[in-house]
């Protein structure tokens, strides 16, 4: 290509990510502004007194800091929420990780549950959440489990299991079947194999489908909003918090969105080759 | 195939201490169900039972506050249906719902084939430039709902932007007027979830085979004429998926309202997601939401149902 078209094309590709990256620029930038700055006309990019009062008051919300403590002190500090996302998220992507590998195995060797059962747990991503919060509301009241950490790790492993079934169907359906067939001739059970040969090779996969999962449990919002209140509260619904309770205070606003979306933004970018497996259930190969 | 093979016994071979134990351990059949069975077990307790008590509770009149356990609520039948049916707030949110669905995804597609497109070629920083493009769809809903809330404040950017360099003698009160409101919705989606499309349409692209464009190219095709008649024929089958698995993702739009507008003003940006919310989870009224939760839960499966069936005729 001529050097001109290069150049048209390599400006025309900035153009389109600046306008995809001017939110979320604008929120980092809000969160380090001070309150003054806030809504200041004419509106800058960069803060003219940076500050990083707004992520300290997130944390110690009395602690009086650059002005905006008072604002936020009817705020409840994020710690516990943020506490609740880093063992609920994990528990459940590792358990929906390891329940998927073992179903895909054997969907994917022995044809189990035939073809009914891997599309059945795609119902779970079909309807929409709330249609599933409402049962689940009276039964888990029933279980004594609404606003407790098991009960979201519980739900969470269901409703991304359909994620981590398909997604390790594909990478287990590219491991050739004559390398476990040897192992069986040379006298290994099928544990072994599955776990000395298989698993071995999948390993890549197994970790994209984790980081993968993690995104879909760290960023869920409706079923914490339902079934938590205050002890397992997580990430999201402090957001929402903010955003509903504490009104015009949008530094903080801003600088917990930008806390929440760290862990899934380093997640997504290590995964990009895998993504488009991940979003259509591997329906679409690359 | 399964892996059916009768293991020679292991020569020298430590030997197994509960031998008839191993051999039922390892016998295929109960292998292979063992590996199925906790995600059976998961899909039995949170799927099939909760969908049989939503079934359950939209035949009762049952409401938290009435101080009666769920199993004991009277029956009514299928009056619950019937209110649902005539409610006219359901029916504006379905339309609604529907109607950003149908805007939304078409912009994405649209806006999504074109970057495909634009990223083809190769140029310098091309990589740099995609991983850019595709991270808004790892955000957190409520987060890009936060930022685009931000952004369309009275006197936030977008406002200064139309002022000062478009020529607006004032801001526009964003979140005064129902479509204006509904727009900035739709918006803040087709941020989000515009990467989706481009990242499945230009993988799809990518994966198509060279030699039917080339032999086009040697008998003269122009490159309109490649597009319409090889190209999108190749990748209709990606098309379709990724067009009924989005739209699904839309319908179940809640996370953005919620946080942007919270359905208001009114109920004008109500989403459907969020008015069954309303009824199950502020106002209580369980039952009620549950027959309205079996309405979508069935009507969603005959247009499922309808969608695939063209798909599995081609595949």
């Amino acid at each position: 290509m001529t050097l001109i078209g290069q150049a048209s094309r390599w400006l025309g590709a900035l153009a389109i990510c600046l306008v995809i990256l001017l939110p979320v620029v604008w929120v980092l930038s809000i969160s380090f502004k001070p309150p003054q700055e806030w809504l200041a006309y004419p509106p800058t990019i960069i803060p003219v007194e940076p500050t990083t009062s707004n992520y300290i008051v997130l944390f110690q919300p009395g602690n009086p800091v650059g002005g905006v403590a008072a604002m936020v002190s009817s705020a409840e500090p994020v710690t516990q929420a943020l506490i609740n996302s880093l063992i609920i998220a994990p528990i459940a992507t590792a358990a929906s990780v390891l329940i998927g590998f073992f179903a895909a195995y054997a969907v994917s060797r022995y044809r189990v549950g035939g073809t009914f059962m891997p599309f059945f747990t795609l119902t779970t991503r079909m309807f929409p959440p709330v249609a599933f919060a409402v049962p689940l509301l009276v039964y888990y009241r029933m279980l004594g489990l609404i606003d407790t950490q098991l009960g979201l790790i519980l739900m969470y492993t269901a409703f991304t299991v359909a994620f981590s079934l398909w997604m390790m169907k594909g990478f287990i359906d590219g491991v050739p079947r004559h390398i476990e067939e040897a192992a069986v001739l040379d006298g290994a059970s099928p544990w072994r194999v599955l776990f000395t040969i298989t698993l071995p090779l999948v390993r890549g996969g197994l970790a994209a489908t984790a980081l993968f999962v993690f995104i879909l449990n760290w960023t869920e919002f409706l079923f914490a909003l339902v079934f938590t209140s205050r002890e397992a509260i997580t990430i999201p619904v402090q957001v929402s918090h903010y955003v509903g309770a504490v009104g015009r205070f949008y530094g903080p606003q801003a600088a917990l969105g930008i806390v929440a979306s760290i862990p899934v933004v380093v997640a997504g970018y290590l995964i990009q080759r895998h993504l488009v497996t991940g979003f259509t259930f591997g329906l679409v190969r690359e | 195939m399964a892996i059916k093979v009768e293991r020679p016994p292991v020569a020298g071979g430590r030997k197994p201490l509960f031998p008839r134990l191993v051999r039922a351990l390892n016998r295929e059949s109960f292998f292979q169900n063992v590996l199925a069975m906790p995600m059976q077990l998961l899909l039995w307790f949170l799927l099939i039972i909760p969908t049989l008590i939503v079934l359950y509770l939209s035949l009762v009149a049952w409401e938290p506050r009435m101080g009666v356990d769920w199993w004991q609520a009277p029956f009514a039948w299928f009056r619950n249906y019937g209110h649902v049916l005539s409610d006219v707030r359901f029916w504006q949110a379905i339309v609604r719902t529907i109607g950003v669905v149908v805007v939304a995804v078409a912009l994405e597609f649209a806006i999504g084939l074109a970057l495909a497109l634009f990223f083809q070629r190769d140029f310098l920083g091309k990589r740099l430039f995609t991983a850019v493009i595709l991270y808004p769809m790892m955000l957190p809903w409520v987060v890009v709902g936060l930022a685009f809330y931000l952004l369309f404040l009275e006197k936030g950017l977008v406002n200064y932007i139309l002022i000062h360099f478009l020529g607006f003698e004032t801001g526009v009160a964003w979140y005064h007027y129902p479509a204006v409101a509904l727009s900035t919705i739709i918006l803040a989606d087709v941020w989000q979830w515009t990467p989706f499309m481009f990242l499945i349409l230009y993988s799809g692209l990518g994966a198509l085979p060279r030699d039917p464009v080339e032999a086009a190219m040697t008998l003269g095709a122009s490159r309109w004429q490649i597009f319409r008649y090889i190209t999108m024929p190749m990748l209709k089958q990606v098309i379709i998926i990724a067009l009924i698995i989005r739209s699904l993702e839309a319908f179940k739009i809640f996370d953005l309202v919620f946080i942007m507008t919270g359905g208001g003003p009114g109920t004008a940006t109500e989403s459907l997601s969020l008015y069954i919310y309303r009824l199950g989870f502020v106002y209580g009224q369980l039952s009620y939401a549950a027959a309205m939760a079996v309405l979508i839960l069935v009507s969603i499966s005959i247009i499922i149902r309808l969608a695939v069936r063209p798909l599995e005729y081609e595949v």
